[in-house]
């Protein structure tokens, strides 16, 4: 076990941030931390590492008490603030040397370790720019090396793809699903869900403090009730047909909004080719049709009544 | 690892123009300022030779003598023209002389404007008539008295004394280049605020990296804290040679007190930094505003901006002038300036120390914690 949190419980005032948290990490995964902003992430995130006090509750890692005096526990982590945490007035190299030096001191490591960690987040071109002259996308790259240059076994990354161009975005995920080849446990923080479906081998869904489910996301998606989702592009639909599909036998909701109808179902047989029979059969135009299986955002809504990005 | 962080918070603060700024520029502009206002002033010391015109209609052979015994030799008042007295309106009205005596039945004074040189033709003038009333009337009740009127006249007796306090003149404007190293000592600040921003993980990101990385925190912080301490003594002694060679601001003959007095200042200055870093609550911005503000209200109170409100204060509310460390700086380097004893300088060396002590576990007490209530 990396990360063991029993309990976990932080107050500010009368707000309970995080209400009972059991989280556990195991090695070589990544493991997601799901949940709308406010819901807890970032708190349980600086919990695990010392930094907040918590009210109640126990944090291991690594198997050992985490505490602010941990340093063998310590040089173990890397983090990856949601924030850009880089000094403007240094470089991208000596940027990433400086908090790579707070954890190696063997200079020749260091320098190797480094220029390592530049060309995995590929800012080679970019070594003597100071922050100010990096576009967005570059900066976020320029602080995860900052995070991961000493080659930590415990990688935290909170919401490391906040404002990011797509491309950006694909080359930080990219490198984060290599670093965990590589060895790195991670802890991954988002909001977005498409992210934590793409990359995490396992997912925890908080809101409002609680988590609200935990597992692979085919598990999680097993834990709700609803099944298929059939979208069918049409552009005119007279209400026997519709009465037709909303008595379908698994259908749970049938919805038209003049250009796309939307039929949901409950889990079990595929529903496309009744459909298909039926818009053959009496004759229905229509311009396309797809199916999805549900996606965390459904199991969010269908957990909690609201959308994970509300 | 002392070496790294040192080396790099050289770097960042080295680099970071704003810090440069306020810490040495702004005080050198300022010096240079208080040159420029302060040169007229000190120039008040020195007399310029007055120009007047002298009408002679009444032919008084007295005040005439009188009048060129202080127009003649080098330590003379007056530069005198003897004219008429449409030639010396017209000079009057040039503004080639400051005013016109004419000598009728009375003596008379024209002038266009006041002034320093007006009022010291009138006190002539006014003397003039004084001694002459008062042989007249010497002369009327004592007339045997006649041979010896004249030494009588030409002595004068003072009945106050000049004592100097110590081994050097004082010099008032002294004062304000004196105030304005102790502002700049205190400007020292800036780094104190600075290094609070970078070890504590609820002001700053960077701080929080730092927090989570397996160094001690009061070690980190002693460490950045050292490379601010260096930037600071640099800028301090970059700023006294440039008042000493450049500006030419007199010290005394102890410059190694007076080097070692700037340097326990910018320890006190730092240390009141990271105080006011520590113990203000909101953002960067909040506390180098309070940090400005307090130095600002201290410099001023120590006659940065006025020099009589350093004797207001000592007069008035003088445990004000103990209690407020930027005074107790200036007030030092007077001291050394002007006494030949030093004890008014150690009590001053003694009061610094102590705030020096008091800021510095004051933040040591506050920024210990490791976990913080909030983020």
């Amino acid at each position: 076990m990396i990360v063991e949190v029993k309990n976990l419980v932080k107050r500010y005032g009368d707000l309970v941030a995080v209400d009972d948290l059991d989280l556990e990490v195991m090695e070589g995964e990544i493991f997601g931390l799901l949940g709308p902003n406010g819901s807890g992430k970032t708190t349980a995130i600086n919990c695990i590492l010392s930094l907040l006090k918590f009210d109640n509750g126990e944090i291991k890692v690594f198997g050992k008490p985490m505490s602010p005096e941990a340093y063998d526990i310590k040089k173990d982590i890397g983090i990856v603030m949601q924030e850009v945490a880089v000094f403007n007035e240094l470089t991208v190299y000596e940027n990433i040397d400086y908090f790579c030096g707070l954890y190696i001191t063997d200079k020749s490591e260091r320098k190797k370790l480094v220029e390592e960690a530049i060309a995995f987040v590929g800012l080679g071109d970019f070594k003597k720019f100071y922050p100010k002259k990096l576009s967005g996308g570059l900066l976020r790259r320029l602080n995860i090396a900052c995070g991961i240059s000493h080659k930590p076994k415990l990688i935290i990354l909170d919401e490391p793809t906040v404002a990011v161009d797509p491309q950006s975005r694909n080359k930080i995920l990219e490198g984060i699903v290599e670093l965990n080849k590589n060895g790195a446990t991670v802890i991954y923080t988002s909001h977005y869900m498409e992210e934590v479906e793409q990359i995490c081998s396992r997912i925890m869904i908080l809101d409002n403090g609680k988590v609200i489910a935990t597992g692979t996301k085919e598990e999680l998606k097993e834990m709700i009730s609803l099944g298929e989702k059939i979208t069918l592009q049409v552009f005119e639909m007279e209400d026997t047909h519709m009465n037709f599909f909303k008595t379908m036998e698994n259908a749970v909701s049938v919805d038209y909004d003049g250009k796309f109808l939307v039929m949901k179902f409950q889990k079990g047989n595929s529903n496309l080719e009744q459909v298909l029979d039926y818009v053959k059969s009496h004759k229905i135009n229509f311009g396309k049709i797809h199916t999805e299986m549900p996606t965390l955002n459904d199991v969010f809504l269908e957990i909690t009544g609201k959308e994970l990005r509300d | 690892m002392f070496y790294h962080i040192f080396k790099y918070r050289l770097k960042v603060l080295l680099r970071s123009k704003e810090m440069i700024f306020w810490t040495l520029l702004f005080p050198i502009a300022l010096s240079i300022f208080f040159n420029l206002a302060f040169s007229g002033l000190r120039n008040q010391d020195s007399f310029n030779i007055i120009n007047i015109a002298f009408v002679d209609n009444a032919n008084d052979p007295n005040f005439s003598e009188a009048i060129n015994s202080v127009s003649e030799g080098e330590d003379r008042i007056f530069n005198m023209i003897r004219t008429d007295l449409e030639n010396a309106e017209k000079l009057l009205e040039n503004d080639e002389i400051s005013g016109i005596i004419v000598s009728d039945e009375n003596i008379t004074l024209t002038v266009n404007s006041s002034g320093i040189n007006q009022s010291i033709i009138k006190s002539f003038i006014d003397q003039y008539k004084q001694v002459t009333s008062t042989a007249t009337r010497i002369l009327s009740q004592n007339p045997q008295a006649a041979a010896d009127l004249p030494a009588e006249i030409a002595t004068r007796i003072s009945y106050t004394k000049s004592d100097p306090m110590g081994k050097s003149e004082l010099d008032i404007v002294l004062n304000y280049f004196y105030a304005l190293i102790a502002m700049t000592c205190f400007y020292g600040g800036f780094f104190g605020v600075e290094e609070i921003n970078q070890i504590q993980a609820n002001l700053s990101k960077r701080a929080a990296r730092v927090n989570v990385a397996p160094i001690h925190k009061l070690k980190s912080f002693i460490y950045s804290l050292s490379a601010s301490a260096l930037i600071q003594l640099i800028e301090i002694t970059v700023f006294l040679t440039f008042l000493i060679f450049v500006l030419g601001v007199k010290f005394g003959e102890n410059m190694g007190l007076v080097i070692l007095t700037t340097f326990i200042g910018s320890l006190t200055g730092i240390s009141f930094g990271s105080f006011i870093g520590a113990v203000v609550k909101g953002n960067e911005n909040t506390k180098t505003g309070v940090l400005i503000g307090v130095t600002m209200i201290g410099s001023f109170l120590s006659g940065m901006m006025f020099g009589e409100m350093k004797y207001i204060v000592q007069t008035n509310a003088p445990i004000l002038s103990y209690l407020n460390p930027i005074n107790l700086l200036g007030d030092a380097f007077y001291s050394l300036y002007i006494y030949d004893t030093y004890n008014r300088y150690y009590t001053n060396i003694a009061g610094l120390l102590v705030f020096t002590i008091i800021f510095s576990i004051s933040t040591y007490l506050i920024i210990r914690r490791r976990k913080y209530a909030s983020i």
